[in-house]
């Protein structure tokens, strides 16, 4: 490697850790206004035009703020925690391409890689939790660990299934790939399997087990504050980024669109960036609506509906790309196993014995009123 | 999976929908007419003195005791210009005491106290809450300026178990 | 076949986890201390104290007009029905009697105070299950209803409204026009919540069959409201001991099947809807008149005792009042709803999850203020 290119290297990453603390900014005003609007709130107003520069004011509270440290916490591990989750939430990007041949490096294992990366960050969170010497650090570590290890396989499993359409690992070879169709309509299975799984590796609501504020304050990072605990959510916001665009280039064509010449690559960033954004408007959408699951529940959804169902679509990829099926057999094997699911999956929730989800009106007859 | 996607639904409607908040300190929210801020004394324009005679019953049936208060002569009456033989002295409330029930006003016979509409009292230091009788005489003058506020018509026959209430809770004491 | 099992070979220790008085999530002060297995709960013991004010021994020394600004602190979600109850108390060991109007006027403000005080329970309770909207929406409603109470009571929340022989003044003249206005944006608020929250499949999974209590249980250990009722007891003391006009209006009693959380939950919803039809119902029938029976300042009851019930939002309330003839009273002792619901969190707690704890406690909607009085 000649100087020049160890050069372009160390740029490219500077740029993209830039880059990602941008994207990470403009994500946390995007929640916290999304969020607002949801709830018929304004979400931030004050700092810079519609509350803009917010996200850039609590940057610097948070660098400035006091990093309190509990006398019982274990040091070492203490502080090396927020780079375990931070540094490979960081290093998956070094693989993942924002349009044709703009990455830093196109690894022919790319997902592999990335797939190998994103699991360490699990390692970050538990031994966060365990340093702490908070009890509802501990229980938030265990619930993490617990969580994204589950998560991982459906996750695993879904990308399989894009891996074998595509025939190939590399990133931009799978996108490439999606310029006919994109593989959310082949294989919608896979991508429902994968944002569900996706989601829960962020630790999202309705995944946001670990974290839980209503039931272990925060979870790993309840003894974290200042520059420490931004280093948590730095992670957090990228990782969801992550996820987004890992959505965006395996089912929704990456940086293709109908029309829009892929060559062209502030285009092809554009494309990308707008499609990943909706990505992660979905997200925070999810997020202003629904309630959390309990642990149990998040497990048997993982091992007993995502994993089966992982399997059945690596299953049914697998004949089709066997057989050579018509594409879109594929697409209607896939719905229809998806259909199933939802169905069975909302029989299978409403467990009360009666399907009349209501209270009784109790009205007592006027001659004999004998309540109680 | 139907209740999900109603709520889904729920949010993404709401989405469009105008914020119900306010820009709050910039924005504050209407005060209704009946609110009640923290207790201020009012002023007698006609003869340029408080209508407060520091009679005390105010701060007897605080129930916090928030309130204190001194009598003293009036010399606007010694001059003729006044009716009231005695006037207060100093007059103090802890606002930061005060639980805003209007007791003081439902049992001033003078009209002298009322509940303003004042309500953002943040101070530096505890005691700073601490008003005298300038300060809740200025409250007192911007209310009466805010609202058009009119002392009562001269109450028709006052009740009589009020003041032997009161002596009696005094011949308590 | 290879054991499995770790029974006896890992050394697994219980946990103690002090939930609350500082956890997010436990309404207030209370405190829990868990002993836990895992995320399972073992064992607990409830800790309550912590907002202890001495409200009753405070009665003791206070005037009885005066008394009516505690009794607004007690449970500071529903102040007026507070009010209501102390009211009744000495009215009935006066023999006061209360005009028509003021009557009505109370059960109005008594009964829009129980859709205050459940909206915001069915925010909190959302956030105890994880979701952060409804609570939103829960108290953009509230505010509406806390906005009628400022324009007729002067205050927020620590009204001092409900005086002993009637009400403190009549209410403003546009009364019945902002009530109708205010009744339909309820109406409309209180169905987004419920299609936000009550039947989302992840809300019925939390909630369905969690913290079940059956209704000799739940009777045996005082519970009361909502709570109770959510068993499936029909005991509303506005219907088996009409008090004030609840004997004029029409209106059901929700009761629940199984006693568990969601039930808790749901009794509380379409009660909401029921304290509306009782409202609407009192608006048209509201008369003219005074609105208070003039008495003196410094009251002084006959000497004896008196023990009046009335329904809060969240059970029944009872006060206790023994007078000895002097101003002030002899005793005072109030029987909270919330601290007997409370009664029974050992029964419901044991063998949940963690996270079931907090969606338990949720659902018994506290108010530590009454709680530890």
């Amino acid at each position: 490697m000649s100087a020049l290119e160890t050069l372009l290297l160390v740029l490219a990453i500077f740029g993209v850790l830039t880059g990602l603390s941008v994207i990470v900014l403009s994500l946390i005003w995007l929640e916290r206004k999304f969020l607002g609007r949801m709830q018929m709130r304004m979400g931030p107003m004050h700092v810079g035009p519609f509350g803009l520069l917010q996200p850039v004011a609590d940057a610097v509270k948070l660098m400035a703020k006091e990093d309190l440290l509990s006398s019982l916490v274990d040091r070492v591990v203490y502080w090396v925690a927020p780079l375990a989750v931070f540094v490979p939430t960081f290093m998956i990007w070094v693989t993942i391409p924002v349009a044709r041949d703009l990455v830093i490096r196109n690894l022919d294992m790319g997902l592999f890689y990335i797939i190998a990366f994103s699991v360490l960050s699990i390692v970050g969170l538990v031994t966060a939790g365990w340093a702490s010497s908070n009890k509802y650090a501990v229980l938030g570590g265990f619930r993490a660990a617990a969580q994204l290890v589950s998560y991982e396989i459906p996750l695993i499993l879904a990308v399989l299934g894009v891996a074998m359409l595509a025939q190939s690992m590399n990133l931009e070879e799978v996108v490439n790939s999606q310029s006919t169709v994109v593989y959310a309509l082949v294989q919608p299975l896979g991508l429902v399997i994968f944002f569900i799984a996706g989601l829960a590796e962020l630790g999202r609501t309705p995944f946001d087990i670990h974290p839980a504020e209503s039931e272990v304050v925060g979870g790993p990072f309840v003894e974290y504050s200042g520059a420490h605990w931004a280093v948590f959510f730095l992670a957090e916001y990228i990782n969801t980024f992550a996820i987004a665009a890992l959505t965006v280039l395996l089912f929704l064509g990456g940086w293709l669109f109908p029309g829009i010449s892929g060559d062209v690559s502030a285009l092809g960033v554009l494309v990308f960036l707008v499609k990943t954004y909706l990505v992660i408007l979905v997200v925070f959408w999810i997020r202003g609506t629904y309630p959390r699951l309990r642990i149990d529940q998040l497990m048997s959804l993982g091992w007993k509906v995502l994993v089966p169902l992982a399997l059945v679509n690596v299953v049914i990829t697998a004949s089709y790309m066997f057989y050579g099926w018509s594409a879109w057999s594929l697409s209607l094997m896939s719905l229809a196993i998806l259909g199933a699911a939802i169905w069975g999956l909302s029989k299978r929730m409403r467990t009360a014995p009666t399907p009349e989800y209501t209270v009784k009106l109790y009205v007592p007859a006027p001659e004999a009123s004998n309540a109680g | 999976m139907l209740g999900n996607l109603k709520g889904l639904m729920v949010t993404f409607a709401t989405f469009f929908r105008k914020p119900v908040t306010y820009k709050y300190p910039q924005e504050h929210k209407p005060i209704e007419d009946r609110y009640m801020g923290f207790p201020v004394l009012m002023w007698d324009e006609k003869v340029e003195e408080p209508y407060c005679t520091g009679c005390m019953v105010c701060v007897r049936y605080c129930p916090t005791q928030c309130m204190s208060a001194v009598m003293k002569d009036n010399p606007l009456h010694a001059e003729g210009k006044s009716t009231r033989r005695k006037i207060v002295d100093s007059f103090e409330i802890n606002l930061g005491r005060c639980i805003l029930c209007g007791i003081c006003v439902d049992v001033c016979n003078f009209d002298a106290i009322e509940m303003s509409h004042e309500h953002e009292l943040s101070k530096y230091a505890r005691n700073d809450n601490r008003t005298n009788l300038p300060r809740l005489l200025e409250m007192g003058r911007s209310y009466q300026k805010e609202s058009g506020w009119k002392p009562k018509p001269v109450k028709e026959t006052k009740p009589e178990p009020e003041t032997k209430t009161e002596e009696a809770v005094e011949a308590e004491n | 076949m290879v054991d499995l099992s770790t029974e006896g070979q890992l050394d697994t220790v219980q946990m103690m986890v002090n939930m609350g008085p500082q956890h997010p999530s436990t309404h207030g002060v209370f405190r829990m201390v868990l002993w836990v297995d895992g995320e399972r709960i073992v064992d607990l013991e409830p800790h309550i104290g912590y907002l202890h004010r001495g409200s009753e021994k405070l009665c003791e020394g206070e005037l009885y007009v005066q008394i009516v600004t505690l009794f607004d602190r007690m449970d500071y979600i529903s102040n007026l029905n507070n009010e209501m109850i102390f009211c009744r108390a000495v009215e009935r060991l006066m023999g006061l009697a209360v005009p028509e109007r003021a009557e009505y006027i109370r059960v109005i403000l008594c009964e829009l105070n129980r859709v205050a005080s459940h909206l915001l329970f069915c925010g909190t309770f959302g956030i105890d299950a994880g979701a952060m909207t409804p609570i939103m929406y829960a108290f953009r409603d509230r505010e509406k209803i806390q906005s009628m109470f400022e324009a007729v009571t002067g205050a927020r929340m620590m009204h001092n409204y409900i005086r002993i022989g009637g009400v403190k003044g009549d209410v403003p003249d546009d009364f019945s026009q902002r009530m109708g206005a205010l009744l339909k944006v309820l109406r409309q608020g209180i169905n987004e919540t419920d299609k936000l929250l009550s039947f989302s499949e992840i809300f019925l999974a939390r909630t369905k069959g969690i913290g079940v209590i059956d209704a000799e249980t739940a009777i045996a250990y005082g519970m009361s409201g909502p709570s109770l009722r959510a068993c499936g007891v029909p005991m509303d003391v506005r219907k088996d001991e009409p008090y004030s006009v609840y004997d004029r209006f029409d209106f059901g009693i929700p009761i629940g099947e199984k006693g568990d959380s969601w039930d808790r939950y749901y009794v509380r919803v379409e009660e909401m809807r029921q304290s509306m039809r009782i409202i609407e119902q009192a608006l048209e029938q509201m008369p003219d008149g005074p609105t208070i029976t003039p008495s003196r300042l410094v009251l002084r009851p006959p000497q004896g005792e008196v023990y009046v019930r009335g329904e809060n939002p969240r059970g029944e309330i009872g006060v206790y009042l023994v007078s000895n003839g002097a101003d002030k009273p002899y005793r005072v002792k109030v029987r909270p709803p919330s601290f007997c619901n409370l009664m029974a969190i050992k029964e419901l707690l044991k063998d949940t999850y963690i996270a079931d704890a907090v969606v338990i406690l949720g659902s018994l909607d506290i108010v530590l203020g009454e709680v530890d009085r």
